[in-house]
């Protein structure tokens, strides 16, 4: 980041190559449609681009880029939800991964997102980036704006309904 | 069910990690194509006013329009007369102390770094009632009624001119504040409570017209049409 803050072009396209994948995959999983998520991962880019000015030589780059995509993907939620897209809207879309997924996986993975989905959309971020993401609470509570006690109890609820909701398939797999 | 991190590691870890999938064979390409798609709207908006101003640090975005409001302030202050002594209550003095302060929380909220969590709807909202409020209940401290006399302009026919200056210097906040937004959520809404303060601020401070109605009609309602005007345009039109 140092360097590409000093204009070094080429230091842009290797952040981009660091991060897009981690970024396309985290807002796969929660827009569910390609074209979009493909759309915020260039917004967010576009945005740190920006923004680099503010950037402190040193500090690390991947909560301001987490913090920058969920925000994007939190701005999408509130624009859609206002302007009441419906729920089978973004399903019917492409799916990630779908086209070179065995069947039954995606049949699994298709329960788990609509499992995923019925969580509050602050639970979901922190399974997101506590999860998936791999992030300590701390950093977690950095992103999105809160305190890691808060982060602690959110994803432990989380966890929580996200196995009754999948125990009779858990059951099944044992 | 969970480790030390409290991440799950049963049969729902195992199911989480399914969603990660594969990646896709065609993810190179794909990245090859975001970055070039980007990477090129980067390059045009760096070529542009609006791409210059927001791309300076949030320090030197907030010094520049802190700035220009002062520059005006300070201007419009010498060039245009200020009302009487007599009216320099203690309720004037805390309208556009109030007006001012609001101001600056405005201009602190739409300058606010994109690498921060963005700030709840709420209060963008409240900012914008507090605004229309504070407006509204300065036009209940109004000019001295008892130097009305000393005055024959016509209320009515002053309340459109009020208007009409509040709504003009306004505009330029508006479109300052929208210049220097990185694109904040509600950043429209905000930055129109500013311009409504602003021409409030401008008002109370040159308008000699006595009666709470000139204020509520000409003064208040500058920041209700910024706010309504301006938040539903941004409602309506569709973002990209």
């Amino acid at each position: 980041m140092d360097a590409y803050i000093d204009g070094d072009e080429a230091a842009f396209r290797a952040l981009f190559e660091r991060y897009g994948p981690i970024l396309l995959r985290l807002t796969r999983r929660h827009l569910r449609n390609d074209e979009l998520a493909e759309e915020i991962v260039q917004q967010t880019f576009f945005r740190l681009h920006g923004a680099r000015n503010d950037f402190r030589r040193g500090s690390k780059l991947r909560p301001w880029v987490m913090t920058i995509a969920m925000n994007l993907v939190r701005e999408h939620w509130r624009r859609s939800k206002r302007r009441k897209m419906t729920s089978l809207e973004v399903d019917t879309r492409a799916a990630p991964e779908a086209d070179f997924m065995p069947l039954e996986l995606r049949q699994r993975s298709e329960l788990l997102h609509v499992a995923l989905e019925k969580l509050p959309a602050s639970q979901r971020e922190v399974v997101e980036l506590h999860w998936f993401q791999e992030r300590p609470y701390a950093e977690v509570a950095q992103i999105v704006g809160t305190s890691e006690g808060a982060v602690r109890v959110r994803a432990h609820r989380a966890y929580t309904t996200l196995k009754q909701l999948l125990v009779s398939e858990i059951r099944g797999d044992e | 069910m969970t480790n030390g991190t409290n991440r799950p590691e049963d049969g729902l870890g195992e199911r989480l990690r399914e969603l990660d999938g594969p990646d896709s064979p065609q993810n190179g390409e794909l990245m090859d194509r975001m970055f070039a798609d980007m990477k090129a709207r980067c390059d045009k908006n760096d070529r542009t006013m609006t791409g210059f101003l927001r791309s300076r640090s949030t320090m030197v975005r907030r010094l520049i329009v802190l700035a220009v409001f002062s520059a005006l302030a300070i201007a419009g202050w010498f060039a245009f007369p200020v009302v009487g002594d007599q009216a320099r209550t203690v309720q004037w003095t805390a309208s556009l102390v109030t007006f001012c302060v609001l101001l600056v929380v405005a201009m602190f909220m739409v300058t606010r770094p994109v690498h921060l969590p963005a700030l709840p709807r709420w209060q963008s909202m409240c900012l914008a009632c507090i605004a229309v409020g504070a407006t509204v209940l300065a036009a209940f401290w109004p000019y001295p009624a008892a130097l009305a006399a000393t005055h024959d302009h016509a209320g009515g026919a002053m309340v459109g001119a009020c208007m009409g200056a509040g709504l003009l210097l306004g505009v330029p906040v508006y479109g300052l504040l929208r210049l220097v937004d990185r694109g904040n959520a509600f950043g429209s809404l905000v930055a129109a409570s500013a311009a409504g303060l602003a021409g409030n601020f401008v008002l109370k401070a040159h308008c000699s017209v006595p009666g709470t109605s000139h204020e509520l009609l000409g003064h208040a309602s500058v920041a209700l049409v910024f706010v309504l005007g301006l938040g539903l345009v941004h409602r309506w039109i569709p973002s990209k």
